[in-house]
This record gives structure tokens, C-alpha cells and sequence, in this order.
């Protein structure tokens, strides 16, 4: 049979059954298009099934599907990829993802599309755009992205077009643990989990939230190199399995324990006092806050038994400076999170677990790293400055507060899109360009997106599928799956420099296309193609590499290139390997290390663990301190979320090898709240409060606290273009409050719900 | 027999995360409704705060002494040389003997071939190349081990001589060839 358009539908009908939707417009149902043709030896790219962005190697089997392992040439990685990264090929095909432009042609979030060619797609946003430009500033309207690769061109686009108002997904996910280095740092640090003897961990739940190289470094650690893992987490997740010891903490309680060990650190002596000394400032404030800060103290708070806390601040220190506390991902589990995240690294700083083994560490990208080496161990990139950009004035949406200043660089305040929108605060916004970012699952108070999205003149949708957020767009358009896509190199550095690439593996199926060329074309119409003076993808990375084509050459060959040995300061072992690896390096210290290079950004050039430009940004905050936080009214449960291996927050609940492993989360209640309600396993329930309604279902079990209940998040859609993830779960957005927490900006990822049984 | 291709699975290191069963599909066209290979995550059991889940490989135990080969009444069920059970599609009539003689439920009728189908270690997909099977190289925790038995230096069979492990339902008679190393809190639950 010939697999054209009309005899595919015919098709699709008798055999899907069930599937109304086989005919979405635009969909690869609609248009019939499913051979899948490409390299048929294996591709050294990089995934995007989540953020961490995997090295892998990818080949089309049989014209039918593709094979997606891990990169081998990543040590780190292994050559592994987990369950997601593993079902790329699954979202490649999907017969519901989108590959032709549409418009809408009902009301706004109806779901009544047509299918547009890509011309007309963009000059509906040109004109649109340069209207709300012309009436209102281009100020008027907001650019929201995906990090990585696409955020550039996009906000790139933005700059062109004269909005500041570019935003990621920042302060609905990582901003806390950001910013809390940028004040105390002032910059980010990544930790050295692999060589760790010792890890005390607060949720940072690396088994289900599974970042590949730092996921096999703990496990290598605990099971290879005898580690110890002592958590703190309200649920019994699978890092508190694993771990040797697991405290169920009342949620949002962590700030306490963390500065009860601090607290335990100076009263009883443990803490690295040379190093202090040498390296920090602020240290006699911090000291004197934190003298009231007991293990009792903490205990009354969070449940933790005190001689608990106590033992395990011992034995922490004894395993210093291999020993570290780790600093944690996504979630602002309260307002205090800038508190939380500053206590956590305040932990580490005591016990000078800075570039130690086992420790924390700065990445060491090749131009310093070439520096210490004395010789160009590793080659630098390029960046393609573009001269006279137009200049804007207006001030950003969210940066209306001084506080909030330590974020921006990393995208922003994102729910202020919102406030700007519906209050016009600070001033009033018009339209919405959003490119692969969905905050109708990440961000908070889902009812306000869909009141802010039917507000604005105009909304913009660059994805793979109608996602939920896509579904309220006036134009949607279809992004190249990255299995389809050449993207700029990437810098990847760790403890010596390292670069990867993202490269195609497929032929484009149907008509979808990059985002970098998307947003070139758009700016194009809009009349600013001067400003994307790159005429493709290669004509970016051969600038980049500085038009060396051998080096090109290895890097795509490879897909994953490092440069060097590993390197941490303070560490002896690793500076002698590198002295005698490069005999025009910098000479050691007396003590054998490069401890009197260890500098920091911050503005006294130490570790700040008391900031006097925090002070000034945030009075009352320079000094890390306990407040104390309301999460939940007395009759209600603490409802916290968290990440489960198969699914990337809310991105791939629809893909369907991914969508048959879990579809639905169910709501983790204990057993002995469940039988105050006569709710058991399976049954139907109504979790509810003063921001929402959801319906779902219960799963009890005795691994959580009986005040708190659980449920993995990205599940509930509500769109039906989604049709294998809508109507499957809770919708944890739909619950959680619009609250904005002091100095990270981020949302809130904890409240409190009521539970019926229906 | 010279090899004995057998299986390590690690439950310490294993962290129920599927990339096995993923990689196993696309590398072996398992379509969507049936499963060479899940791995349960079962529990938690024990008392509060002392939990423990259990991480249960359910796949093909590839027995040396098969139920599902001996019921085969046309040989497509064989044992191979490798001692890899395998099946012959040509021969299979269909009869699903094997299907109900398995003890350990793993064997299923692939809705595309519609012959019974089941885990065969990538025989003929990673074997043939000289890989290791796809859910070995895949695993993010390196839980599992895959090699020669025979092979006293292979590292299975270090495994097995340093690492106190189980197989499940040997009361059976069927000498499994998937091996399990228990989780230390978990203990062996068979
Ligand atoms: S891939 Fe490895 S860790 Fe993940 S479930 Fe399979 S065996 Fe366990
Ligand atoms: S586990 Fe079942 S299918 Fe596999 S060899 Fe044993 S009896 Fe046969
Ligand atoms: S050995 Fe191969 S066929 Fe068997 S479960 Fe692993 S990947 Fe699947």
C-alpha cells in the first residue's frame, strides 16, 4: 500500500481506535509522512530529552527506528543514557507531533487550527509584532525559551526586535542554588560527587532526577569507594533508599538542620579554621548568628532527633575535606530558599571542601585553564559579536526590585510575564514569543497563565507538540526535533576543559526546521536580517572554532572532546600530575597546590558567608538567618513534588514509549492519614486549596510523613491536542500559589491541600 | 557448551529507572504494548523509618534446564550453543505451550510477528556486532554485568566469586542464568 496522505487517514482510522485525534492538522497523522531516514552509522550528538543534555550516538536502524546509546568518548557519562535519552526516536515519530505551521482559527485555547505555509506563519508575527511595537514599545513584548542553544537566538531575535524582557525557566527550577553561589561565590560551583566520602543530601533526588555524569559519580562513589549518603527528604525516594541513613524532615524545615550543622561545626571546633582565615569574609556575623542555632533547636523545627544531627556533623568533618553538603537542583521548598541554598553552601565552606577532592569545585574552562598550564593545552572558541545592536531603555518587567538583581543572568523572573500582563506592573504587556518552554506545567497558578494568555494581543509558539502552553498561541510553529538539528558547539568544562556539539542524525520529517533558522527568518520579515549576519549553522561553528576545520573536524567526529588532566587548587595530587604534565605551568605553592590562586567574583574577592551587597540589595539579608514560614493552614497536608526517571518535568508526558512507562501520577498519601479519610490505594480522590482543584488518584504507602503528601510533577494536562497525557493525573501548577521568594525570584514549590475521597 | 553467557544484576546499583527497557525496545523492536524486560520497583517494605524498596528484573532468567523448551513440541523453542534460549519463528506453530510453561512469566506473542518473543540477550541484534547487550551498555548505574560464566577472569564470574547473590525460583529446577545481588538492606527475597 502506498503510504500517502488519504490512504494513511483511511488507515489510521480502522486501526487506531480510540485515537480521535489521528488527524490534528499539521500533525505527522495528518500529513502521512513516517519513514524515518538518516545516518545508518552511528551520529556522535547530544540529547535533549532533558536539560543535562547527554553526550549520545545515535544511528536510524532499518529506516525504522533510532538507536540512541550514550557517547563512550564522555568518560563521565559512560556511554549511558537513561530511560528518556533512550526514547528520543519515540518523540521523532510520534504521529501527534506537530510538522507544518498553524494558525488559529477558533477562539484562543479552543484547539481549532489550520495548517499555514511557513511564509504566511511569518508574516502574521511581523505584522503583529511590529503593530504592538509601533503602538506600545517594543518593550511590550516578552521572549521566553528553553536554555541552551535556542535561548540565544531567541533572546537574540528579542535584543533586535528592542525588548529586555527575555526570561528561562530559571525562577520556576535551578535560580535558588544560582544565585545563593552568585552571593556567596560569586559564581556558579558544581560539586565533586564521585571522589565524595562523604554526602549529606537534602532531596537532591540524582537517582530519579538523573543528571547521567553526576548520577554515576554518587553511585560509584557510595557503592565503589564505600561514600556514605545520609539524607533528608519528607518522601522515601529512591536517593533515600539508597542512602545509608534517611530522616523523613518536615518539609520546607531543611534551612534548620543545615544551619544546626554549621551551628555544630563552629561550637564543637570542627571547622577548616586556616581556611576560613585565608579565604572567607564575614565569618564572625555568620558565627554569631548561628550560635543559637542548636541541634535541638533544629530538632523542634524539622523532626530531626539533635544527637542525629549532631553525630552526623561529626562524622562529616572527620571525612573533610573529601566530605560535602550537597547544594540541591530544582524547587523553592519555601520563601527562605536564598537562606536554604546560602546555609547548604555554608556547610562546605566550613569544612574547606573547596576545589578538594570529594569537594566543591569551579569549572575550569580552557582560557584559565591554559593560563595555569602556561601553553594552549586547550583551544578557546569564538563568540560572533554583532556590531551597533539598537540600544534599549526600557527597563525590564522584573527588575523592578533591587533585590532581584543577582538573577538576571540567568533568565529572569519568569512569572512576571504574568503580572505585567494582567496588573501592568511595571508597565503593560502585549504579546508573548515562547520557544520550547511550557509554563503552564512549571510555572505556578495555572488559572493566571490561561487568564494572562487570553489577555494579550498576540502569542507566539515555537514547539514540537501543542504543549499546553502552546495551545493558547496564535501561531504555532513546528521546531526540528533535536534529532534533526545542527546546533553551535557547546562548552561542557568540569575539572579540565571539555567542548560537545549537537549534531543531525534524521532527515527532517515534514516541514519543521531549527529554531536558530526560525528566529533568523522571523527577524528577516521583521526587517532585521542585518542583525543575523550567519548565513547557517556551519557558518556559526566555523566561527567558533575560528575557521580551524581540523578542529571542527574532531569535535564532530567525536561529539565529545577534553582537554588535559583534572584540575582542583587546593588538591596536591592533581596539581603535581599537572605540573609535571606541563613544564611551563605556574609553580605551586609552598604547600604544594595552588591555594593562593583560589580567587572569587565576589566584591571583597573572598567567600562571602556574610554579604554586605546583599545587605544593601535585600536589607536584612546580608547575614544567613532562620525566619520562620508558613506553608500550610492547620487543617490542610504540606502537597511537595518531585521528578521521576521516565519524564522530564513538563515536556515528555506525551511521548509515547514514554507516556506507556507512566502516564498518571498518583498522590502519595501515608497510611494512617488515608485511613482517617477511608481512602485506599486506587481510590478516587479531590486534592484542593485556595489556588485549585485537582482530581487523581491515591497511592498509600508508608514512605512519606502522615502531614505531607507527594506527586511527581508534568502529569494532568488539560489541552486535549495532548492526547496521551491529558486527564491523567494532578496538575501540581494548578495547585501551587503565585508567590515570589526574596532575592532568587522563584516560585514556590510548596503548600498545603485539602484531600476528599470521591 | 563452552560459553555460558549469564547475566549480573546488581540491586544495590540499581536505581528502577528503565533506560534498560528502553534501550531495549528500540534495539529490538519490541513494539509498544509488550515488554522484553521491566524492572519493578516494589515496596516500600519494613517498618518506618527502616524502608526499603526492591528492584526486581523480570525478564527472561534464560534457564539451562528450560520449561518452555522441553513443552516446544517443534523445536522452534531451542537452547542454542551459547546456551542462550532462543526461538525459531519459522517453526513456531503457534501453540503457546512455552508461553504457559514459563514459571517466570516473561515469554509474550509479539503482536507484529505474532510468535512468542522474550528477552534472548540481544543475540542477534548486539551479540552478533560483538556488543554487549543493549540494556547492559545502557544502564546509567552500571547495575548490570553481562559475560561468560566459563570465563573465570570474565567479570561476571568475579562477580559471582566475590558477591553474595540469588536467583529467583530455584526450588524449580531451572538453573537460571540470571543472577541477582541483593540489596544490602533488602536482603534476599526470592
Ligand atoms: S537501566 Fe540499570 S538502573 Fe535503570 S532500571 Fe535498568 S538495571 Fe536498573
Ligand atoms: S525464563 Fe521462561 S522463557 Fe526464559 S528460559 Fe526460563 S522458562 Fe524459558
Ligand atoms: S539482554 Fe537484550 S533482549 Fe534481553 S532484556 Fe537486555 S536488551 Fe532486552
Amino acid at each position: 500500500m502506498k503510504l500517502d496522505r488519504r490512504t494513511f487517514i483511511k488507515g489510521a482510522g480502522a486501526g487506531t481506535a480510540g485515537c480521535a485525534l489521528a488527524a490534528l492538522p499539521g500533525s505527522i497523522a495528518a500529513l502521512g509522512s513516517v519513514s524515518v531516514k538518516g545516518s545508518e552509522t552511528s551520529i556522535a550528538s547530544s540529547c535533549e530529552m532533558c536539560s543535562t543534555r547527554c553526550p549520545i550516538s545515535a544511528r536510524v536502524v532499518n529506516g525504522k527506528n533510532v538507536s540512541i546509546l550514550g557517547n563512550k568518548k564522555a568518560k563521565s557519562f559512560g556511554g549511558a543514557v537513561c530511560a528518556r535519552g533512550g526514547a528520543g526516536h519515540s518523540l521523532l515519530y510520534d504521529k501527534q507531533r506537530i510538522v507544518k505551521p498553524l494558525k488559529r482559527v477558533g477562539e484562543r485555547g479552543e484547539g481549532k487550527w489550520a495548517e499555514i505555509e511557513w511564509d504566511e506563519a511569518y508574516r502574521l508575527i511581523a505584522e503583529n509584532l511590529n503593530k504592538i511595537k509601533a503602538k506600545h514599545g517594543a518593550e511590550s513584548v516578552a521572549f521566553s525559551s528553553k536554555s541552551g542553544s535556542l535561548e540565544g537566538h531567541l533572546f537574540h531575535l528579542a535584543k533586535t526586535f528592542g525588548s529586555p524582557n527575555t526570561f528561562t525557566h530559571a525562577s520556576t527550577c535551578p535560580a535558588g542554588y544560582v544565585v545563593a553561589a552568585k552571593a556567596i561565590f560569586g559564581g556558579k560551583i558544581k560539586r565533586d560527587l564521585s571522589n565524595s566520602k562523604y554526602i549529606i543530601n537534602f532531596g537532591h533526588n540524582l537517582y530519579e532526577g538523573i543528571n547521567m555524569s553526576e548520577t554515576r559519580g554518587m553511585m560509584n562513589a557510595q557503592m565503589e569507594k564505600g561514600a556514605k549518603l545520609v539524607v533528608f527528604e519528607p518522601r522515601f525516594s529512591i536517593v533515600a533508599d539508597k542512602a545509608d541513613e534517611w530522616y523523613a524532615i518536615k518539609p520546607g524545615t531543611d534551612v534548620a538542620v543545615a544551619l544546626a550543622i554549621c551551628h555544630t561545626l563552629i561550637n564543637d571546633d570542627l571547622y577548616d579554621k586556616d581556611f576560613v582565615a585565608q579565604y572567607v569574609e564575614g565569618f564572625d556575623e555568620f558565627a554569631k548568628e548561628v550560635k543559637n542555632y542548636t541541634p535541638e533547636w533544629a530538632e523542634a523545627i524539622s523532626d530531626v532527633p539533635a544527637e542525629d544531627i549532631r553525630r552526623i556533623t561529626h562524622e562529616y568533618a572527620a571525612a573533610a575535606p573529601h566530605a560535602l553538603v550537597d547544594f540541591g537542583h530544582r524547587s523553592s521548598f519555601t520563601t527562605e530558599e536564598f537562606e536554604m541554598r546560602r546555609a547548604l553552601y555554608a556547610a562546605n565552606v566550613l569544612v574547606g571542601n573547596i576545589e578538594r577532592k570529594g569537594g566543591l569545585y569551579f569549572g575550569k574552562k580552557a582560557s584559565s585553564y591554559n593560563k595555569y598550564a602556561g601553553e594552549k593545552v586547550a583551544p578557546t572558541l569564538s563568540k560572533p559579536g554583532v556590531k551597533d545592536l539598537p540600544k534599549i531603555d526600557a527597563k525590564r518587567i522584573d527588575m523592578v526590585d533591587e533585590q532581584y538583581s543577582l538573577l538576571w543572568s540567568s533568565g529572569g523572573i519568569y512569572q512576571t510575564i504574568l503580572d505585567a500582563t494582567l496588573e501592568a506592573v511595571p508597565y503593560q504587556l502585549h504579546g508573548w514569543v515562547m520557544s520550547r518552554t511550557n509554563p503552564m506545567q512549571t510555572m505556578t497558578d495555572r488559572a493566571r497563565i490561561v487568564e494572562s494568555m487570553q489577555k494579550l494581543d498576540f502569542v507566539v509558539a515555537c514547539d514540537l507538540y501543542i504543549t499546553e502552553s502552546a495551545a493558547y498561541a496564535d501561531v504555532f510553529l513546528p521546531e526540528s526535533t533535536y534529532l534533526e538539528r545542527d546546533e553551535e558547539i557547546k562548552d561542557k568544562s568540569g575539572k579540565n576543559p571539555a567542548y560537545y556539539v549537537r549534531q543531525r542524525v534524521v532527515d527532517t520529517i515534514g516541514d519543521t526546521k531549527p529554531s536558530w533558522q526560525i528566529w533568523k527568518e522571523v527577524a528577516d520579515k521583521l526587517g532585521l536580517g542585518e542583525y543575523f549576519p550567519w548565513e547557517n549553522m556551519q557558518t556559526l561553528q566555523m566561527f567558533q572554532v575560528n575557521k580551524d576545520v581540523s578542529l571542527l573536524d574532531k569535535i564532530k567526529n567525536d561529539g565529545w572532546v577534553s582537554y588535559g588532566k583534572p584540575l582542583m587548587l587546593r588538591e596536591p595530587g592533581m596539581v603535581n600530575t599537572f605540573v609535571a604534565e606541563y613544564p611551563n605551568a605556574i609553580s605551586p605553592d609552598e604547600d604544594k597546590t595552588y591555594a593562593s590562586h583560589l580567587s572569587f567574583k565576589t566584591p571583597s574577592g573572598k567567600i562571602e558567608l556574610s554579604s554586605n551587597k546583599v545587605e544593601k540589595m535585600a536589607p536584612g539579608r546580608g547575614v544567613i538567618k532562620y525566619r520562620e514560614v508558613t506553608m500550610k493552614k492547620a487543617d490542610e497536608l504540606f502537597f511537595i513534588q518531585g521528578k521521576v526517571a521516565v519524564h522530564t518535568n513538563g515536556a515528555t508526558q506525551n511521548v509515547p514509549m514514554l507516556a506507556s512507562l507512566m502516564s498518571d501520577n498518583a498522590l502519595w498519601i501515608h497510611p494512617i492519614t488515608a485511613g482517617h479519610m477511608g481512602i485506599s490505594s486506587g481510590d478516587k480522590i479531590r486534592i484542593y486549596n485556595d489556588t485549585g482543584s485537582e482530581e487523581g488518584h491515591a497511592l498509600v504507602t508508608p514512605g512519606i510523613r502522615p502531614d505531607t503528601v507527594f506527586a511527581y510533577m508534568g502529569c494532568g494536562s488539560k489541552n486535549k491536542e495532548l492526547a496521551r497525557a491529558t486527564g491523567k493525573g494532578i496538575h501540581c501548577g494548578n495547585l501551587l500559589p503565585h508567590v515570589t521568594s526574596p532575592v532568587t525570584g522563584m516560585n514556590l514549590h510548596t503548600t498545603g491541600v485539602k484531600i476528599a475521597k470521591i | 557448551m563452552t560459553k555460558r553467557y549469564v547475566l549480573v544484576h546488581d540491586e544495590n546499583k540499581c536505581i528502577g529507572c528503565q533506560a534498560c527497557n528502553v534501550a531495549c525496545r528500540s534495539e529490538n523492536n519490541v513494539p509498544e504494548s509488550v515488554t522484553r524486560i521491566q524492572v519493578r520497583v516494589e515496596g516500600p517494605y519494613g517498618n518506618f523509618p527502616n524502608l526499603h524498596f526492591k528492584y526486581n528484573r523480570v525478564s527472561c532468567e534464560q534457564c539451562e534446564d528450560a520449561p518452555c523448551v522441553k513443552v516446544c513440541p517443534t523445536g522452534a523453542a531451542y537452547v542454542n550453543d551459547d546456551g542462550i534460549v532462543s526461538i525459531n519463528e519459522k517453526k513456531c506453530v503457534g501453540c503457546l505451550y512455552c508461553v504457559a510453561a514459563c514459571p517466570y512469566k516473561v515469554r509474550f506473542i509479539n503482536p507484529e510477528t505474532r510468535v512468542p518473543d522474550k528477552c534472548d540477550f540481544c543475540k542477534e541484534s548486539r551479540l552478533a556486532r560483538g556488543e554487549d547487550p543493549a540494556c547492559v551498555s545502557v544502564c546509567p548505574t552500571q547495575a548490570l554485568a553481562f559475560g561468560d560464566a566459563n570465563d573465570s577472569t570474565s567479570e561476571v564470574s568475579q562477580l559471582l566469586d566475590t558477591k553474595n547473590h540469588y536467583q529467583h525460583k530455584v526450588n524449580l529446577g531451572t538453573k537460571p542464568r540470571v543472577y541477582r545481588i541483593p540489596s544490602r538492606k533488602g536482603g534476599i527475597k526470592v
